[in-house]
């Protein structure tokens, strides 16, 4: 009777510490296994170890820190790629899409309900040689014959951006949607065109969307593994593609854990750094410039 | 000069025409208000002056300048919306100082106009906070200061007061009076608040539920002397008598029907109205504002006019009484009566039989 009681009064802490269980089976867990994997070193004579740091160590080498330094690159251009598109599809859904809005946010959604490698396929039909793209600009004589756009760098880049764009329009829709309109119209009033009334007042007020967005882009572009695998073939290696060969590939586990974790480190590290010089000159936005 | 010059300005919304062919001249350097029920499209006529909203037909003229085509930004008219629209990101220095900072003016001469500004107000230990730690009346005071720190020729206010409570409203109208009188700017001031817009303007336009002008004067000419029954009704509270309008000899009456005949003036305009001798037209309309009758129980002589009738309601409203009388045609007057005396000689209780007196000259024969 008495526990009835409890589980009744606490109904909340036990729909919460579910939610505990679940991370902590999934996420904690295997990070400990991960940390546990990363510092055995396994030796040529089968059944003994060491425990150290040595597998770390393997990796810094240069092609490898180039390759982190690559990874950051991607993901942070797909980042720039995607508020750039992603910024205007939102202000056009908040401001100016009227009653078509939830149709269009639908169809921003849509393609998110077939599953993700069918996107990235549907993608080698435009890119591929003598694909969609080669015969449409065939067609209209932008080139004599018929070319691959599949394997390039910025290939990969389009099909990312593609992939994540919504991660970066509905956070900010979300944000622009709630915005007072008046406030765009004062700053308007009081002389500001509508480019200064972007950089003062729109973007300020939309970075709290922008950061959800950024992070929603860059954090999963880091580690993307399957369209520069896809797309790029063999000849793009991020750290996403490093960390599968080692863990699947040679079995070489341990060094994959390790690489896993040097990754994560150097994520945390260069999301700090980024986020220290962005705020210094973001909050600054819309004051009076000295 | 700005001078506002709206030139038969039609505006319309998904198919429905808010504005139609309305023309208004604004004065210069003046207090007006511009007076309506919610609907009546004063707000949308704001929007058009200010360039939040494009004309469909017509032009408007700052002064002698065509300004219909010219952006929000090229306008020398600045606005105070409703709910402030404060920038939330910015704190109250870089609020007021958004329009200064935007013309490159040098920091140093912003610095001195906004914490002059601020002065002014008694806000001035406010400079650094955020919009959000303001009191509503705080935050409309920088939404004014924000408004008129760059000198515009016109200020546009858009029911600037509604959210503010009665007794500071009182005082925040004040304080627009006599800062109207120290700039000397064009201030256009909307609202449903037929106080607000009596106390504060130089001159106000009345508009319909069609977005048409009633009536455009002095607060005293729009109260003392409605042109409509739209305007009398609006403006403040009033009995209209329906009734034919009659000449006698030297002297006009209107005949209302089961009631008899009251004596009014009809000056030289109004002639026009009076019915021809033998037909009678039931449509002329007259108002007499509860004030300017005076009730009694005693038959009392000096008066043009007197009806009688039976008391069926009384309401104090403190410094005055309101009554409500019903005459033997069935229709109730409303009339006021000052409070002047804790003890008044003569007390008028429910169900009394009274007289009810007044002077020809304070009824207006309406127009429409």
């Amino acid at each position: 009777m008495k526990f009835k009681e409890l589980i009744k009064k606490e109904k909340p802490f036990f729909g919460v510490s579910l939610s505990f269980v679940w991370q902590g089976l999934f996420f904690y867990l295997p990070l400990i296994f991960i940390i546990l994997l990363s510092v055995i070193q396994l030796s040529t004579i089968p059944g003994y170890y060491k425990i150290g740091l040595a597998n770390f160590l393997y990796f810094f080498n240069l092609s490898y820190i180039n390759i982190i330094l690559k990874s950051f690159g991607l993901a942070l251009i797909n980042c720039v790629l995607c508020f750039i598109v992603g910024f205007p599809i939102a202000y056009f859904l908040a401001f100016k899409a009227g009653r078509f809005r939830n149709l269009f946010l639908f169809l921003l959604i849509l393609p998110f309900w077939t599953n993700f490698l069918l996107h990235v396929y549907a993608w080698f039909y435009v890119l591929e040689k003598a694909g969609f793209l080669s015969n449409l600009l065939l067609f209209f004589g932008f080139i004599k014959e018929p070319i691959g756009f599949l394997n390039s760098y910025w290939t990969i880049l389009l099909v990312m951006m593609y992939c994540y764009l919504p991660f970066m329009v509905l956070p900010i829709y979300s944000v622009l949607e709630r915005l007072n309109k008046n406030v765009l119209e004062a700053s308007a009033d009081l002389g500001a065109s509508s480019l200064q009334t972007w950089f003062r007042i729109t973007l300020p007020l939309s970075l709290s969307g922008l950061k959800s967005g950024f992070f929603l882009v860059f954090v999963p572009s880091f580690g993307e593994f399957a369209i520069p695998g896809l797309i790029g073939g063999d000849k793009y290696v991020f750290v996403g593609t490093v960390i599968t060969q080692f863990i699947l590939s040679n079995g070489s586990m341990n060094l994959g854990a390790a690489f896993t974790l040097i990754s994560s480190i150097a994520l945390i590290g260069l999301i700090i750094a980024m986020y220290l010089v962005g705020y210094k000159y973001i909050k600054n936005f819309g004051k009076i410039d000295d | 000069m700005s001078t506002i010059r709206i030139e038969n300005v039609t505006k319309i919304f998904n198919g429905e025409v808010v504005l139609d062919n309305l023309s208004l001249n604004i004065p210069s350097g003046k207090f007006f208000a511009l007076l309506g029920p919610s609907g009546s499209g004063k707000t949308t006529l704001l929007r058009l002056i200010g360039g939040f909203e494009k004309v469909d037909k017509g032009k408007i003229y700052l002064g002698d300048q065509d300004i219909t085509d010219l952006p929000i930004n090229q306008r020398n008219i600045n606005t105070v919306f409703q709910n402030y629209a404060l920038f939330p990101h910015l704190n109250v220095f870089d609020n007021i100082a958004y329009s200064l900072s935007l013309k490159k003016v040098p920091k140093d001469i912003i610095e001195d106009k906004v914490l002059k500004a601020l002065k002014a107000v008694n806000l001035e230990a406010f400079v650094y906070r955020t919009i959000d730690q303001l009191s509503g009346g705080q935050q409309q005071r920088v939404a004014l200061l924000r408004a008129i720190v760059d000198e515009p020729d016109v200020l546009l206010l858009d029911e600037p007061l509604a959210a503010l409570d009665f007794k500071l409203r009182e005082r925040v109208l004040i304080e627009l009076i006599e800062l109207q009188e120290k700039l000397k700017t064009t201030f256009i001031y909307v609202t449903h608040d037929q106080f607000e817009a009596l106390t504060v303007s130089d001159q106000m336009a009345i508009m319909n539920h069609n977005g048409e002008i009633e009536q455009i004067g002095t607060p005293k000419e729009i109260y003392e002397f409605p042109v409509s029954s739209f305007v009398a009704q609006f403006v403040g509270t009033t009995n209209i008598l329906h009734g034919a309008l009659l000449k006698d000899q030297d002297s006009y009456y209107i005949d209302v029907h089961g009631l008899g005949k009251f004596e009014i003036q009809v000056p030289e305009h109004k002639k026009w109205m009076v019915s021809e001798s033998g037909t009678k037209i039931d449509t002329r309309a007259m108002s007499i504002r509860p004030e300017k009758i005076f009730i009694t129980k005693n038959v009392t002589a000096g008066f043009s006019n007197v009806v009688e009738g039976i008391v069926q309601t009384i309401v104090y409203h403190g410094r005055s009484t309101q009554y409500n009388v019903r005459l033997k045609n069935d229709i109730t007057l409303q009339v006021f009566e000052q409070n002047e005396e804790h003890f008044p000689q003569e007390v008028i209780d429910y169900d009394n039989t009274v007289y009810l007196y007044w002077q020809k000259d304070n009824v207006v024969l309406l127009e429409r």
